[in-house]
């Protein structure tokens, strides 16, 4: 547990934290708790995403899938049986053993095969789950999609609100344990060298299997949630735009920190939200996504670890232009 | 027979179709192992940007000229600027490349709006050849006789020219080639610009053939070309061009018999081939595993 709260960033998580506890008492204004539970589900698919990309450097460009299994799960058991709450668990615990087997099967088949290979062929599949759910209409109702009733507890906003709270929290914390836990720490040197965590006797593809089981399970979750709070589901949870939210909100926030993750999905959510606010009066912001993947584009060229990266640098510089005063202080 | 007959003249047409797109994939691999995923966003305004001009001057020959003219340009500012700073890091240029492939088929949307678009086709290519029972759409052998031209034109500019010579050589072996004085950069250039244009070809020919043209088609034919180019062998020309035939052919006849299946058969070969032959079918570089 040391490791996982070091000091500061212990007080800064718990601020935060007690601030989102505390604001729908402040502010109840129903748009903005839609949006701040929006940003929370979105964290953690972001999170989700990091595990793979940032902590073990696995490109996946099918991570959209795990999203849709989760969102699928939930929904269509809403739609067959009684919106109730232990309904729910059975249609997420459905979602989450289907997203495990799904990305254990994948994942052994091709976790083997060289980086542009995986991030391929995870695009393939992530197709073919877009494919099943359009053709297969008797199930899903393809492209339409379906609405559904969810039981009351996700209706209320503001007990959504802490519900999808309580969930990011609890994600984040088991995902950093599990990122500080040894198998994290192997994940972490696959990242850094594949073949040289190899030549150190691990197996490596059964790490990559295990992070890649994590990352799954994390999404569909996420996708469950997602699904709950629109009451409505269509084949839009199988599309690209969602695998390129994942990198976009990683990749912004900065890779291999979990809370960076976070800070990019409410970065992005935030950014959507206004811009297509802006696009009722401006319609040039109609095409808000073409924005997105500039600013995506500029993160990588520009700020290859992200937000995180940025942070750093400046409290390092900050650090050592400190530790400059002190010393000539001392000399004089 | 004749639905056999039909089938096959489709499945060579688009799988000659898919050749073009898979073969700058395969070379642009090749020679510099970029994976290039806004490779269908080059085909999809190949696609728009041709029909555009047809729509507008109702010359073909402008709109394919004018196609793979704004391909070429698309490819230079893509390779420039977004590929060059990342050389050498596979993940970034993966990445790189996806967030180029969304910033092309959005860019779509702004120009041509998000709706689909009707295409027409030429005058001249209207109608079909019959014989005895059998219809054959012309446009169809028209696709079959320009892939199959620039499958030979192709080739022979591999196998019998200096700057073929060049590329072959640097496919197998870059730092050799460097080292020899060669300068593998341009040469890069050079075969991405090609790819570009071939990309953008097979969108403009693409177009009239479907009859419609949309932002997102740009994902679905690269994804095709993706597996094409795995089951071919990365860096294979002839891998490329035999795997699109095989992919076209078999993808019309599953298209005709079982269509919900069409594109789990892609998968299902990719797999085999992945399974099996990791090199694909005429790998010469670099096995997948």
């Amino acid at each position: 547990m040391r490791g996982v709260f070091q000091k500061m960033p212990l007080y800064w998580g718990l601020a935060i934290l007690l601030f989102l506890l505390l604001f729908p008492f402040v502010n109840d204004s129903r748009s903005t708790l839609i949006l701040l539970a929006q940003i929370f589900i979105f964290a953690i698919f972001a999170m989700s995403f990091d595990i793979l990309l940032g902590y073990t450097g696995i490109v996946s460009f099918g991570h959209c899938m795990f999203f849709g299994i989760g969102a699928y799960s939930t929904a269509l058991i809403f739609n067959k049986l009684d919106a109730t709450l232990p309904n729910f668990l059975i249609g997420l615990v459905i979602g989450i053993l289907l997203s495990a087997l799904v990305s254990y099967i994948i994942g052994l088949l091709s976790l083997r095969l060289k980086s542009h290979f995986y991030a391929m062929l995870t695009l393939a599949v992530s197709q073919l789950f877009l494919v099943l759910a359009e053709k297969w209409r008797g199930l899903t109702q393809g492209g339409d999609g379906f609405t559904f009733s969810v039981p009351d507890v996700f209706k209320d906003r503001t007990s959504f609100y802490y519900i999808t709270l309580f969930s990011v929290a609890a994600v984040f914390i088991l995902l950093k344990l599990f990122t500080e836990s040894s198998t994290g720490k192997v994940l972490k040197a696959i990242s850094q060298n594949e073949y040289r965590a190899e030549a150190l006797g691990y197996k490596t593809l059964h790490y990559k299997l295990i992070a890649s089981v994590t990352a799954g399970v994390a999404a569909s979750f996420s996708g469950a949630l997602y699904a709950v709070s629109l009451r409505f589901i269509n084949t839009n949870v199988f599309s690209i735009e969602v695998t390129l939210d994942a990198l976009l909100m990683t990749m912004i926030g900065g890779l291999g920190t979990l809370a960076g993750a976070i800070a990019g999905a409410g970065i992005i959510e935030f950014l959507r939200h206004y811009l297509s606010e802006l696009a009722m009066t401006y319609p040039i912001f109609e095409r808000w996504t073409i924005i997105l993947g500039f600013l995506y584009i500029v993160v990588l060229l520009g700020f290859p670890s992200g937000l995180a990266g940025v942070m750093k640098k400046f409290t390092l510089k900050k650090g050592r232009k400190e530790k400059k005063k002190r010393e000539m202080e001392r000399a004089a | 027979m004749e639905v056999f007959i039909n089938l096959l003249v489709n499945g060579v047409s688009t799988g000659l179709l898919i050749f073009l797109l898979a073969a700058g994939l395969t070379l642009i691999f090749g020679l510099m192992s970029v994976l290039n995923f806004a490779h269908g966003g080059l085909f999809v305004w190949g696609a728009f940007s041709g029909a555009w001009i047809f729509k507008e001057t109702n010359s073909f020959l402008l709109a394919i000229v004018g196609a793979v003219a704004v391909g070429m340009v698309l490819g230079w500012v893509l390779e420039r600027f977004l590929i060059r700073p990342v050389y050498g890091n596979h993940v970034r240029q993966l990445l790189i490349t996806l967030g180029g492939m969304l910033v092309l088929s959005e860019s779509i949307k702004i120009f041509w709006g998000p709706n689909p678009i009707r295409v027409n086709l030429p005058a001249w290519l209207e109608g079909s050849y019959q014989f005895d029972g059998i219809i054959i759409i012309k446009y169809r052998v028209f696709v079959i006789v320009v892939g199959l031209l620039l499958y030979l034109a192709l080739w022979l500019l591999l196998s019998r020219t200096q700057i073929g010579l060049m590329i072959r050589a640097g496919v197998l072996d870059k730092e050799m080639v460097q080292a020899l004085g060669i300068n593998v950069k341009g040469l890069f250039t050079f075969v991405f610009l090609l790819g570009a244009g071939l990309a953008a070809l097979g969108g403009a020919l693409l177009a009239p053939y479907s009859g419609v043209v949309f932002a997102e088609m740009g994902m679905q034919y690269a994804i095709l070309a993706f597996i094409v180019v795995i089951i071919g062998g990365m860096g294979s020309l002839q891998g490329s061009a035999l795997a699109s035939l095989i992919v076209g052919v078999a993808g019309a006849f599953m298209a005709y018999y079982m269509p919900d299946l069409s594109l789990a058969l892609n998968m299902l070969l990719l797999a085999i081939v992945l399974l099996v032959k990791p090199t694909g079918l005429l790998g010469e570089k670099g096995s997948a595993v």
